[in-house]
C-alpha cells in the first residue's frame, strides 16, 4: 500500500483541474433523467387520426366527440374516402384512421349496433395498443346502441416485435458506427501535430471537411447494406417498400450523422474528450428519436429537440418504407429535414473549425 | 526592384487582454538566413503563425513574398514552406505517400509530381527510406523527409520552427549543411532555434522579448552593442583546475560585472582597469591557480543575456 494516498491525492487534483470530466460526472446525469425521465413514456395520448364519416349526422359528430374526450384520440384531417384515410397512414400523416359508414344514425335510432371502421398503424407497436385499447372499451357509450368498432391493424398486424424494433435499430445502429467514425478525425490530427502542418498548406476548410466525410460515407453505405442483410435474413424483417429508395434516403442520414461526428471533433480537445461527446451524442438519439417511445408522448420543448436531431427523421424513414411500405414522395419531409441537418452541421464545424485554430 | 522576402511594419496580435505580438517590424532579405530567437512564450510562435498566413494580425501588416497576410493568406500559404519543431507529417504513411499528398495539396500532379518527388528526396537524400512508415524514422531522418516535404512546391521562402530540436549533434550538422546549400540556392530561411551556435551561423538575427523585438541586425553588429559591452568593461578567459568553485568566488568580486563557465574556461565580463593581475590574485587568494589569460569577444549567448538583464533592471 506504499504510496495509496499519494496517488488518491494526485488523483483529485487532476480532477479538479479536468473541467470536462467534472461536468460531464456531476451535472450530466442530472440532465439526463430530467430529459429522459419525460422522453420515455409508454402512457400515448393525442394519437393522430383521420375521419371519414360518410353519415355526418348529429350521432356521429357526438361519437367522434366522446373518443376525442378519452384524450388518446386528436383528429388532424378529414378524409371523402377509407382508401383516402389508408393513404394517409401509409405517409405517416395519420396513426388511425376512423370510418363511419352511412346509417350510423338510423342502425342507432333502430336500435342496433352500428359498425364503425378503424385502420391502425401497427408500426409502432405502443402507439398501436393504445389505439386498439381506446376502441375496444368506448368509455363513454351512446345512449342506446353502442357502436361496434371493427379494428383492422394495417401493418405489422401481428404486432411483431421484431417487424417494429429492426428499422429503428438500423437507425440507431447506423448513427452509432457513423458518428465515431468521424469523431476522431480532426482532433486525432491536432493531438499528433499534423494538423499544424495542414494549415499552412493552401488545402480549404470546407474541403478539409468534405473531405474527410466523402470515404466515410462510402464506408456507411456499405455498413447499411450489411445491416439491411442482416435484418433480412436473421430477423425475416425485409422492406414492404423499395430497398433502392431506403438506400437513397439513408444517404443524407448518413451524411448528418459524419457531420455531427465532425463537430465533435473540432470542439474536442483530446480524442479522449471525443469519445466522451460521441457516446453523449447517443442517448438522446436512443430515447427522444421514437426508438423506445413514441414521439407523441413528449413534452413540447422536448419534442421540439427530437426534431433537429437526424435520428428522428431517419427512423420515420425506415419504418415508413420497411414497415408501410411508404414511397419516395411519402417521405420527402424528413428526408429533407436530413438534408438540411447534415448542411447545417456541415457549415458550423466548419465554422468551429476555423475558430478552434485563433 | 527587390522585393525583401518578409516586410512586416507595427504588425501586432492581441488575444483578448494579452498582446503576444507588439509592433514588430522587420525585414528579411531575399536569400539570406533570418535566424528569429527569443525565450519560449515570448511570441516567436504567434508572430510565425501571423506570417504564415494562419492567423490574422489584429493590428499593422506584413507582407510575405510580396503578399499581405492578411487580405492573401491563401496566397501566402502557397508561396512558403514550414518545417515544424515536432514532426507533423503522417507517421503511418511512408515518406513518399506523405510528399505525393503534400505535393498534391499544392497542386503537383503527375510527371511534375514525380520529379519534385525524386528531387527533394534526393536533396535530404532519403532514399533507403523512402518506403517504411514515417514513425519508425529517427529524429534526424524525421527531420529530412520534413524539410523535404517542405520544399516540395520550390517556396523561395521556408519558415523552419526549431528545426534541430531533439536530434543528435551529427544529425543537426548534416540537417545545416543542407540549409546552407539552400541558401546558396537563393531560397530564404526564417528560422528560429535556442542553440547559439545556430544562431551565429545567420546572415541576420531578431531577438523578440516579451513580445516586442528588442534587438535586430547581424551577428557581429550584435556583439559591438553598447549594453552588451559597456564602456570601461572587457571580456576575459581564464582557465583554473575548479572553474565551478572558482566561479563562485569570483562572482562575489565588486569588479567581476558578469561570470561564467564556457568550455571548461570562465568567462569574465570585468571593469576595463582591472589587470589580469588582479583576477589572478583573486583566485590564489581562494587556494587555485589562473592561467591562459586571454581578451575575448562577447559570445551571441553573452549578448542575450546582457540585453534582457538591461531591459530587466530597466
Amino acid at each position: 500500500m506504499n504510496g495509496f494516498w499519494s496517488i488518491v491525492l494526485i488523483e483529485f487534483m487532476h480532477l479538479r483541474r479536468d473541467k470536462t470530466t467534472l461536468i460531464i460526472a456531476l451535472v450530466l446525469p442530472m440532465m439526463q433523467m430530467i430529459l429522459f425521465g419525460y422522453a420515455i413514456n409508454f402512457d400515448v395520448k393525442h394519437i393522430q387520426t383521420v375521419v371519414v364519416d360518410l353519415d355526418n349526422t348529429p350521432e356521429s359528430k357526438q361519437y367522434l366527440d366522446r373518443l376525442h374526450a378519452t384524450h388518446y384520440i386528436d383528429y388532424v384531417a378529414y378524409a371523402k374516402t377509407p382508401e383516402k384515410a389508408a393513404g394517409m397512414l401509409q405517409d405517416g400523416a395519420a396513426r388511425v384512421g376512423v370510418t363511419i359508414p352511412p346509417g350510423f344514425a338510423r342502425t342507432i335510432e333502430a336500435g342496433g349496433n352500428p359498425q364503425v371502421g378503424v385502420m391502425i398503424d401497427g408500426s409502432d407497436a405502443q402507439v398501436s395498443v393504445r389505439a386498439q385499447l381506446a376502441f375496444l372499451s368506448p368509455p363513454a357509450s351512446l345512449p342506446k346502441g353502442a357502436p361496434d368498432a371493427r379494428i383492422n391493424v394495417l401493418f405489422n398486424p401481428s404486432s411483431k416485435t421484431a417487424t417494429f424494433m429492426i428499422p429503428g435499430l438500423i437507425a440507431v445502429i447506423l448513427q452509432v458506427v457513423t458518428v465515431a467514425l468521424t469523431a476522431f478525425s480532426i482532433v486525432r490530427e491536432k493531438e499528433q501535430g499534423t494538423l499544424e502542418q495542414l494549415m499552412v498548406t493552401p488545402v480549404g476548410r470546407l474541403a478539409l471537411m468534405l473531405g474527410k466525410l466523402a470515404p466515410y460515407a462510402i464506408l456507411a453505405m456499405g455498413e447499411l447494406l450489411a445491416v439491411f442483410f442482416v435484418s433480412d435474413v436473421v430477423f425475416g424483417v425485409s422492406a414492404r417498400g423499395s430497398l433502392l429508395v431506403l438506400f437513397f434516403m439513408s444517404l443524407p442520414f448518413v451524411l448528418a450523422s459524419l457531420a455531427l461526428g465532425l463537430l465533435i471533433s473540432t470542439i474536442a480537445q483530446t480524442q479522449g474528450q471525443a469519445l466522451q461527446f460521441t457516446q453523449l451524442s447517443l442517448m438522446p438519439s436512443l430515447l427522444l428519436s421514437g426508438y423506445v417511445s413514441p414521439r407523441e408522448t413528449m413534452p413540447g420543448w422536448l419534442y421540439l429537440i427530437s426534431t433537429v436531431m437526424p435520428a428522428t427523421h431517419y427512423i420515420e424513414i425506415t419504418r415508413g418504407i420497411m414497415v408501410r411500405g411508404a414511397g419516395f414522395s411519402d417521405l420527402l419531409p424528413q428526408f429533407f429535414a436530413l438534408i438540411a441537418i447534415a448542411v447545417v452541421l456541415i457549415l458550423l464545424s466548419t465554422f468551429r473549425f476555423r475558430k478552434s485554430l485563433a | 526592384m527587390a522585393v525583401n522576402a518578409i516586410e512586416t511594419k507595427g504588425l501586432t496580435r492581441k488575444f483578448e487582454s494579452m498582446t503576444a505580438v507588439d509592433s514588430v517590424d522587420l525585414s528579411v532579405e531575399k536569400g539570406s538566413i533570418f535566424g528569429f530567437l527569443g525565450p519560449n512564450g515570448s511570441g516567436k510562435s504567434t508572430c510565425i503563425r501571423m506570417l504564415c498566413g494562419v492567423l490574422e494580425p489584429t493590428g499593422g501588416q506584413a507582407t510575405v513574398n510580396g503578399f499581405d497576410v492578411a487580405k492573401q493568406p491563401e496566397d501566402v500559404k502557397r508561396t512558403i514552406g514550414y518545417m515544424s519543431q515536432s514532426f507533423s507529417l503522417y507517421r503511418d504513411l511512408s515518406p513518399r505517400e506523405n510528399l505525393q499528398f503534400f505535393g498534391s495539396i499544392y497542386g503537383l500532379r503527375g510527371d511534375k509530381l514525380k520529379s519534385r518527388m525524386e528531387a527533394v528526396v534526393d536533396l535530404v537524400g532519403l532514399q533507403k527510406y523512402v518506403d517504411q512508415p514515417s514513425g519508425t524514422l529517427s529524429g534526424g531522418w524525421k527531420q529530412r523527409l520534413a524539410l523535404a516535404a517542405a520544399l516540395i512546391h520550390e517556396p523561395p521562402l521556408i519558415f523552419l520552427d526549431e528545426p534541430t530540436a531533439g536530434i543528435d549533434p551529427v544529425a543537426r550538422r548534416s540537417l545545416w549543411d543542407l540549409l546552407f546549400d539552400l541558401a546558396g540556392g537563393g531560397t530564404t530561411l526564417f528560422v528560429t532555434t535556442h542553440y547559439m551556435d545556430e544562431a551565429e551561423r545567420c546572415s541576420q538575427i531578431a531577438y523578440i522579448y516579451m513580445s516586442k523585438i528588442i534587438i535586430r541586425g547581424t551577428p557581429s553588429e550584435l556583439k559591438r552593442l553598447p549594453q552588451v559591452s559597456p564602456e570601461g568593461t572587457r571580456r576575459l578567459a581564464i582557465e583554473t583546475e575548479d572553474p565551478p568553485r572558482v566561479l563562485m568566488g569570483l562572482k562575489k568580486l565588486p569588479f567581476v560585472r558578469d561570470a561564467t563557465l564556457a568550455e571548461s574556461e570562465i568567462h569574465l565580463l570585468i571593469d576595463k582597469e582591472t589587470s589580469d593581475e588582479d583576477v589572478s590574485k583573486a583566485v590564489s587568494a581562494g587556494g587555485q591557480t589562473a592561467s591562459g589569460f586571454r581578451n575575448i569577444e562577447p559570445s551571441l549567448e553573452d549578448v542575450f543575456v546582457a540585453v534582457t538583464k538591461s531591459l530587466e533592471q530597466q
